[in-house]
């Protein structure tokens, strides 16, 4: 396994509640960051943006009024978004097919379910790094290749229409743990 | 037209890579794991002292929705997003039984349309048992007593769900 020194990236991490954005930032610290910047909204982070060179985002969903899903998406299709490509992290309580389905077709790298574990942030962390991805513009979405996996089978659009079967449409879902949500991007 | 046409590939450029080092001293082993998951442990407890302020607002919430039982969409959703961040947060702070109670509690309100007395009954019951893990410190799995509590919760709220 390989040991990676964090200290030359910045991050930006972006929640409602200060004692989240607490802990978030005391992992980092422990794991060896320097230069984390907090943002309590969206909108904040999207401010915070234009001048902090953020190498890696996480962000919870549920803020208001600019939530972690429009912030993604204005990240990544914003006219006068600062950094399109940049790696973000959905932290959330949200771990429904579903919502883990909108989370990544809103243009996030990687989902993280909470409860956060230190071991949990850092592999996601380790995943963004050794496992860079191409970006994809199709249609109304613009974000990381959602196809992790090389599949010869893959057809086109038809792959995005048999996740939408797979989460029931969009209605609902069952709750998954942090490993099936992980087979679940990684499919 | 087909949809592939419409596809465009591009390569950002890569930079993490070459800004993080392998290996050497200050990069992520297991010791920085290890200091990582004690900062979560030093923080529980300031989240023993916020938490009552989530109990209080939670309780608040359920008030509110018992008293407007016949409109109850807003309240409903402000049940459910305290107990939702309830749920995310308890874990994180080594209370893995909030997070379980969070959880049901989520499951139970979710999609509701309509309210019972029964509903703002099983609402109440699981307020009053996070309030009883918090007041009893029950971290972790919460240990015999706290499997107890929940499996007398599941009981009760059975029962009064059934008759």
């Amino acid at each position: 396994m390989v040991d990676y020194n964090l200290e030359r990236l910045n991050f930006l991490i972006v929640d409602d509640n200060k004692h989240m954005r607490a802990l978030v930032q005391g992992i980092l610290h422990a794991l060896g960051v320097k230069n984390c910047l907090d943002a309590i909204d969206g909108a904040d982070a999207f401010k915070e943006l234009r001048h902090f060179p953020a190498d890696i985002i996480i962000c919870d969903w549920n803020m208001q009024p600019l939530d972690g899903l429009d912030f993604t998406r204005l990240v990544r299709t914003g006219k006068d978004s600062p950094n399109p490509f940049v790696p973000i992290i959905m932290l959330t309580g949200h771990t429904e097919m579903n919502r883990v389905v909108e989370a990544r077709d809103a243009g996030v790298h990687e989902f993280m379910a909470k409860p956060i574990s230190a071991k949990g942030l850092y592999a996601r962390i380790k995943a963004i790094i050794e496992r860079p991805r191409p970006f994809v513009r199709a249609g109304m979405y613009f974000g990381p290749d959602r196809r992790r996996r090389d599949n010869p089978a893959y057809r086109g659009s038809e792959r995005r229409k048999s996740d939408d079967e797979a989460s029931g449409g969009g209605g609902g879902g069952a709750e998954l743990s942090q490993e099936e949500v992980q087979a679940l991007l990684d499919n | 037209m087909s949809d592939d046409e419409s596809v465009k590939v591009i390569t950002p450029p890569n930079t993490l890579k070459s800004r993080v080092r392998e290996g050497g001293p200050g990069s992520v082993d297991l010791a920085a794991l290890e200091r990582a998951e004690a900062v979560i442990a030093d923080l529980a407890d300031s989240y023993l002292e916020w938490v009552e302020e989530d109990l209080e607002k939670i309780r608040r919430a359920h008030d509110a929705l018992s008293a407007n039982m016949d409109n109850p969409a807003e309240y409903v959703d402000a049940v459910f997003q305290i107990a939702h961040d309830m749920k995310g947060q308890g874990g994180s702070f080594g209370y893995d039984l909030m997070t379980i109670l969070g959880n049901d509690l989520c499951r139970f309100i979710e999609g509701k349309q309509a309210v019972t007395k029964t509903d703002l009954n099983v609402i109440s019951l699981y307020i009053d048992t996070m309030k009883i893990v918090i007041s009893k410190r029950m971290s972790g799995d919460g240990g015999a007593e706290g499997q107890k509590v929940l499996a007398g919760l599941a009981m009760v709220v059975k029962k009064i769900t059934s008759g």
